[in-house]
């Protein structure tokens, strides 16, 4: 009855997956170490470089890419209700 | 009264629903996380220099090393899926083993990292922490609570691995029943998710 055709995701794209994460450590280590000087690692790089890497993990590891479209409309809504609960601490903190 | 009899396919399990059922309990692992980073958020926001100064005092080798522990883990975790669906049961087996002394490996160095920390004095309640500044405390404080409730999580997830490598042994997982490897799959995705992002606000924004 479940037997339904399941994406098999092959060696070679999680070692692609593997390789891209790699790489965008090496890049936020990079800019965190070795241009302290010159160029700062501000949370926002952070965050989009790790947003980035969240992704990656999310769509190939996970699956998600290949899953119903159910799975990512939820996964959406949460984090709508996970940026509304930074954005309304954010203007509560910025107004006091 | 007369009996309701259901009709039944032979087989009670739904891989959909296990699916589904995993993939709702990781959203309140993302939320019960996500409150701890606005929490971060917030501090940091008040306490710029305090975190600043503070932070320069993780070890960001280890740091490192740890990220790529885990996202190499992931990907063996992720093959091994990928082995089972195919039928090769023995590499299947062979990659969890890899995650599993991944695994290990990283808590070692956790050991070692707060080790450090703890001989310095630097934890609640000991005598060099108390010194500090009060934005440093709070530092601290939040590296050890949110850095430890992961590594609790690389334990649940080890042991989540474990049982499901003896269910494939005995036969109760196989490329046909094969959901509940894929939620320890997608359990130690996450572990790896959050250490994503654990790692580059406390270790590497100088």
């Amino acid at each position: 009855m479940s037997e339904e055709k399941q994406h098999i995701v092959s060696y070679k794209e999680h070692f692609g997956t593997w390789a891209g994460l790699i790489i965008l450590t090496i890049m936020t280590v990079a800019v965190s170490v070795a241009n302290a000087s010159l160029l700062t690692l501000t949370v926002v790089t952070a965050l989009t470089i790790a947003t980035t890497k969240a992704i990656l993990v999310a769509y190939w590891y996970m699956h998600l890419k290949f899953e119903k479209k159910i799975y990512r409309i939820m996964l959406g809504i949460v984090m709508l209700l996970f940026v509304n609960f930074m954005l309304l601490t954010i203007i509560d903190y910025s107004t006091r | 009264m007369t009996h309701l009899v259901l009709p039944n396919s032979g087989h009670n399990r739904d891989p959909e629903a296990n699916k589904m059922g995993m993939w709702l309990f990781l959203f309140t692992e993302i939320l019960l996380f996500g409150g701890l980073f606005i929490v971060y958020f917030v501090y940091r926001s008040i306490n710029s220099d305090a975190f600043l100064h503070a932070s320069y005092q993780l070890n960001v080798t280890i740091g490192t090393i740890n990220t790529i522990i885990l996202i190499t883990s992931s990907m063996t975790v992720a093959m091994s899926i990928t082995a089972l669906q195919k039928g090769n049961l023995k590499l299947s087996l062979i990659l969890l083993w890899i995650t599993q002394i991944f695994a290990l490996a990283f808590l070692v160095n956790k050991y070692f990292e707060w080790g450090a920390k703890i001989d310095h004095g630097i934890f609640p309640g000991m005598a060099h922490y108390a010194e500090m500044a009060s934005g440093e405390k709070l530092y601290f404080f939040l590296y050890f609570f949110m850095t430890g409730l992961h590594a609790v999580h690389i334990i649940i997830g080890g042991i989540f691995i474990a049982v499901v490598m003896k269910k494939m042994k005995e036969g109760k997982v196989t490329s046909e029943r094969i959901s509940l490897l894929e939620n320890s799959g997608l359990y130690w995705h996450l572990v790896d998710l959050i250490w994503i992002y654990l790692f580059p606000l406390f270790y590497l924004i100088h």
